[in-house]
């Protein structure tokens, strides 16, 4: 039954899906510690809050539109733009204060962000779960249904992933961060403003993250607490890849999607657990990661 | 130190309740933390009843407890225009909020226990909060209503006198889906099955109350793979390749809340249902609702207090008057058996004559009352109220409604008495002595 | 210090109970922040998976009590104690497999990884239906007849945690403690010195990990049950949020958050569901405004001595200010 290419095929979709959503989550969050030091535990919770803004720009088009696929694209730009906004605002007035503090202080600066954005999304969009609905015809292909939206997800997943590897390894701007990620202060000392470039890292992170719970809204509901669940799955993926490394995010996405989704269909009941015992092995192992640099840790 | 809280009185609790839903919640805390500093002379002339209303409104939970806050609310709202319980002890409600999380719940439970000196909780969402609450209520003597969660723990093994129950419990559940579901195996010749649920009590308690149903009913039936995900999973893909990768000829889903919502949508996406039948998971009125564009024609589904089913009660027809008139929708399942679970206090008060524990406890003893969901009577060995223990239909298009319901010709409502454990003698098997 | 020493005997003297059990919690909690205190405070590493030990004393003490009771709740006092004491080493014995990992590690990998296995302990005992209860946890944890009552409770917690925080304060005050100073302040230095880093840190990390068993056993029979959420990065989140509230600095900075974030709780969850919000903007503010905590403020700007216990080495009359923000120095030291 293992063996049976449908079922390979449906757990390989499956997973590449989980995959998908870890990495465009965990990116964000990768380049932001690897580049600022920044360990932000509210990253999903920013996803969350995405979510919710695109579930109503969303709801406020189909009201005129109609509630297709061409205003989901819209409202997920739209909502993306309010999220880069928000991050950028996170960043100037929060973050910054934080550069050159104690990495414990970071961290309960983020993890405050988290219990009171959840609360704000409680006191704007109420207890109630938030999804929409866009009519998916499921595919038949190789003895299995397979959900045709998986596809467009992984395209895009690749996509982002792609997008970001060509900003980072070609574009004057992506070396500069790359750059960051290995020295902060040789970047400074070129003369380059860091504040605009930690700005703009953490900016399209939460960008990133925004769009990310865009497309998902179709088969995500958003709901209070699912932040919580995530963001440790996203910190297991950053570890496993290595800080700063979108490669090794990437990669390590699709190691814990796809491995998750098999465990499913072997040990069903241990699927967490092995994620877990893969960051470990990975942090007694190279701490830094399997693609991160060394020189940073 | 021995500062004085500010109590929510009923009036109160409009603006806690808008506060939930919206922006007042500064305002509302302002103005309660004002009060903190008012002595409350006024309230020593009344002797006031004092409920405590532990649910979620944080975490998972929060979409269902929502209709059981309103309920209470306005139940209790009702009661108090007429001057309180025998028309002299305004109810007093004050609410925590649980997080879903036991031990939060049993800190909120000793804390309106301790402090605001209520005399029975309504509560909780989460089957394992209400286990936590029950060794607290059962020490201190309150009485303690568990009105949405559900698992057969509560009144079996961790039963205690002072727990009444006015939700099916999950056995009762997953045995009337067992009863329809038996009736499908017999004409589609059906022989195997998986089934995938809530890593948590409720989950595992209801699957298990379906396979051991199922196998004494249907003992040729094999179960192929049992399917656990964590609560508040995200991602079902796999889960649902999963079961398309065992072929089975049906799949049961112990899946409540949130992630029933978030699987029903992925795994209609994935075709699950043109290849599995999915008989049985649970769609009650808020699914409808909520999932009213989504949620698949003829899907056969499981409710637990749908108010649709009852509209020839009188007291269905008032609450879905009052909760329509306050919230401009239909009441859920939730929303229901909370109210039953006010208004069956009241009766049991009414008949006593007074507001002591004890005395209403004794009252509720083996009670026979008037619920939404008809006249109701709880079982003597643990304090099951024997109210329909499942409505089984099928998802349907309803010219009275702006969402689906169950078709009410094929809707099949299984009587209590023929899916719960069967003898009181059983029952006390299963009841653990309480030191 | 001393306003502490004297308060807490008189808690139960106020009318009802409420305010006993709180004091009880307030106690709990802030022996488990004390004790994380020792990792992140004197040792400068922050570990997001402290609560695995809280937990895993509360479970080893609570799996001991169904044991002894028959799951009936009835328990000897003689059993009771029993139950009560397996805690600890429970703890103890968890914080030294994950600790031989972790001392590897420091910085945001010692924090990862501590995380990883908090939430691997949390799975285990999450997915243990047989032997942990599984989600439902433990129920039934009835203290014997005359440890029911609220204020016999709290007088053992009290003398417990009395004990255990006077047993801590001789360890931060040895020659071991200030050689987890000088491994804060820098590592590498340490190892010049001829210390082994590794082992040293080991050893509080046991330490560390054996008090947080100590207020997971306390709990349980607090609670009346245990669940497997005490095990979860959340609840580790409350000891790091106790610490910084009332300073990290500071021996008694981890008590004192305690007792406001406690007693916050209660009062704040009385009238509002926005509870998370409202701790959320207190971590915020103190976190932009007074990192070094609610002491370090009160040492700074009226030179109050509540609880000043400064545990940066060679501190200067004027430098305790500091002291807190630079409490946690060099989390990289040992690249």
């Amino acid at each position: 039954m293992l063996l049976d290419p449908g079922v390979i095929f449906g757990q390989l979709l499956g997973g590449l899906s989980r995959a998908m959503i870890l990495f465009l989550l965990s990116s964000g969050l990768s380049l932001t510690f690897g580049v600022m030091n920044i360990l932000n535990f509210a990253h999903a919770t920013l996803w969350l809050l995405g979510g919710y803004i695109t579930f109503s720009i969303f709801s406020y088009f189909g009201e005129f539109l109609g509630e297709n696929g061409w205003v989901l694209v819209l409202a997920i730009v739209l909502g993306t733009s309010i999220m880069v906004g928000v991050g950028y605002l996170i960043e100037r007035f929060l973050i910054r204060r934080m550069y050159g503090r104690e990495l414990p202080e970071q961290l309960l600066l983020t993890f405050a962000l988290i219990l009171i954005i959840g609360d704000l999304i409680k006191l704007v969009w109420g207890v109630e779960d938030r999804s929409i609905f866009l009519p998916i015809e499921p595919l038949e292909m190789l003895d299995t249904y397979v959900n045709p939206y998986y596809f467009v997800i992984v395209a895009t997943g690749t996509a982002v992933a792609a997008g970001l590897w060509w900003f980072l390894q070609k574009t004057r701007y992506g070396m500069i961060v790359r750059a960051a990620v290995y020295s902060r202060d040789m970047v400074s000392a070129l003369g380059i403003r860091i504040p605009l470039i930690y700005a703009g890292v953490f900016a399209l992170g939460i960008g990133i993250a925004a769009f990310a719970a865009g497309v998902f809204l179709p088969l995500m509901p958003m709901a209070l607490g699912v932040d919580i669940d995530l963001i440790i799955q996203c910190f297991a993926v950053v570890v496993i890849g290595g800080f700063g490394s979108i490669l090794g995010t990437f990669v390590a996405s699709v190691i814990v999607g796809v491995v998750y989704s098999f465990s499913i269909l072997i040990w069903p009941d241990g699927a967490l657990a092995v994620v877990f015992l893969i960051v470990i092995a990975v942090l007694i192992w190279r701490p830094w990661g399997l693609f991160g640099t060394e020189l940073r840790y | 130190m021995s500062m004085k809280r500010p109590h929510i009185s009923d009036h109160k609790w409009e603006q806690v309740l808008k506060s939930m839903d919206r922006r007042e919640f500064i305002v509302t805390s302002a103005a309660a933390g004002a009060l903190t500093m008012v002595p409350r002379f006024a309230q020593a002339a009344v002797e006031t009843y004092r409920l405590g209303l532990l649910l979620p409104v944080t975490g998972t939970g929060a979409n269902y407890a929502d209709g059981g806050i309103k309920a209470v609310m306005n139940a209790t709202a009702a009661i108090n225009a007429k001057g309180g319980f025998l028309g002299k002890h305004p109810i007093e409600v004050n609410y925590r909020d649980t997080h879903t999380k036991p031990d939060v719940a049993a800190r909120e439970a000793r804390d309106v226990i301790s402090r605001e000196n209520v005399q029975t909780i309504v509560g909780t969402y989460s089957s394992a909060c209400a286990m936590a609450i029950q060794e607290i209520i059962h020490e201190r003597k309150i009485l303690h209503l568990a009105a949405t969660s559900n698992s057969s723990k509560i009144v079996n093994e961790n039963f205690t006198p002072y727990t009444y129950q006015f939700c099916p419990n999950s056995k009762m559940q997953s045995g009337s889906v067992v009863v329809a579901v038996a009736e499908m195996i017999k004409k589609n010749g059906w022989k195997t099955y998986v089934t995938i649920g809530q890593d948590y009590e409720w989950g595992r308690d209801t699957q298990k109350g379906f396979v051991e149903a199922l196998a004494r009913k249907s003992a040729g039936t094999k179960l192929k793979k049992e399917l656990w995900f964590k609560l508040g999973e995200t991602e079902f893909s796999s889960y649902i390749s999963a079961i398309m990768a065992s072929k089975p000829d049906f799949a049961y889903g112990a899946i409540a809340g949130k992630d029933n919502r978030t699987f029903i949508r992925q795994a209609q996406a994935m075709g699950l249902f043109k290849r599995v039948a999915y008989p049985g998971g649970l769609i009650s009125v808020t699914e409808m609702q909520q999932q009213r564009k989504s949620l698949p024609r003829g899907m056969i589904g499981l409710a637990r207090c749908p108010f649709f089913a009852h509209l020839d009660q009188p007291l269905m027809q008032k609450y879905i008057k009052m909760h329509r008139a306050k919230h401009d929708a239909y009441p859920t399942d939730w929303a229901c058996m909370h109210y039953d679970a006010i208004y069956g206090l009241e009766q049991a008060i009414n008949k006593t004559g007074n507001i002591g524990t004890e005395a209403v406890k004794a009252a509720l003893k083996g009670a026979t009352m008037d619920t939404c969901r008809g006249k109701a009577t709880f079982r003597d060995c643990n304090n099951q109220l024997n109210i329909p223990a499942g409505y089984v239909g099928s998802v349907w298009d309803s010219p009275d409604y702006p969402f689906p319901i169950f078709n009410p010709d094929t809707m099949i409502i299984v009587k209590a008495e023929e899916v719960w454990t069967p003898t009181c003698d059983d029952v006390r098997k299963l009841q653990k002595k309480r030191a | 210090m001393v306003l502490l020493v004297v308060g807490f005997p008189l808690v139960p003297a106020l009318p009802g109970m409420f305010w006993t059990e709180v004091a009880t919690e307030i106690l709990i909690l802030g022996l488990f922040a004390m004790s994380f205190n020792l990792i992140y405070g004197y040792m400068g590493q922050i570990s997001f998976g402290h609560a695995a030990f809280f937990g895993l004393g509360a479970y080893g003490t609570a799996i001991l009590f169904r044991e002894l009771s028959g799951g009936t709740g009835a328990i000897t006092m003689g059993q009771f104690f029993v139950a009560l004491s397996v805690g600890p080493p429970v703890a103890a014995l968890g914080a030294l497999v994950v600790g031989f990992f972790c001392v590897r590690l420091t910085g945001i990998y010692f924090a990862i990884l501590t995380l990883a296995f908090g939430e691997l302990l949390f799975y285990v005992v999450f997915s243990w239906y047989t032997f942990t209860g599984g989600d439902d946890g433990i129920q039934r944890l009835l203290p014997p007849p005359f440890f029911r009552d609220a204020t016999a409770y709290y007088y053992l917690t009290l003398v417990i945690v009395f004990g255990a925080a006077a047993v801590m304060w001789r360890i931060t005050r040895s020659p071991f403690g200030y050689v987890l100073r000088n491994m804060r302040e820098n590592q590498l230095r340490t190892r010049f010195l001829g210390i082994d880093v590794r082992r040293y840190m080991l050893v509080n990390f046991v330490i560390a990990g054996a008090f947080a068993g100590m207020a997971g056993a306390l709990w349980g029979p607090f609670t009346r049950s245990v669940g497997p959420l005490l095990l979860g990065w959340q609840e580790s989140g409350i000891a790091v949020f106790m610490t910084l509230i009332g300073g990290a600095g500071y021996f008694a900075g981890p008590a004192i958050g305690s007792i406001i974030y406690t007693f916050l709780q209660a009062y704040v969850t009385g009238f509002t569901v926005y509870w998370p919000l409202t701790i959320g903007t207190v971590i915020l503010l103190i976190v932009l405004f007074s990192p070094g905590g609610l002491l370090a403020v009160f040492d700074a700007k009226v030179g109050f001595r509540l609880g000043r216990t400064p545990i940066a080495p060679g501190e200067t009359p004027n430098g305790e200010a500091e002291t807190g923000a630079a409490v946690t120095a060099e989390t990289k030291a040992g690249s």
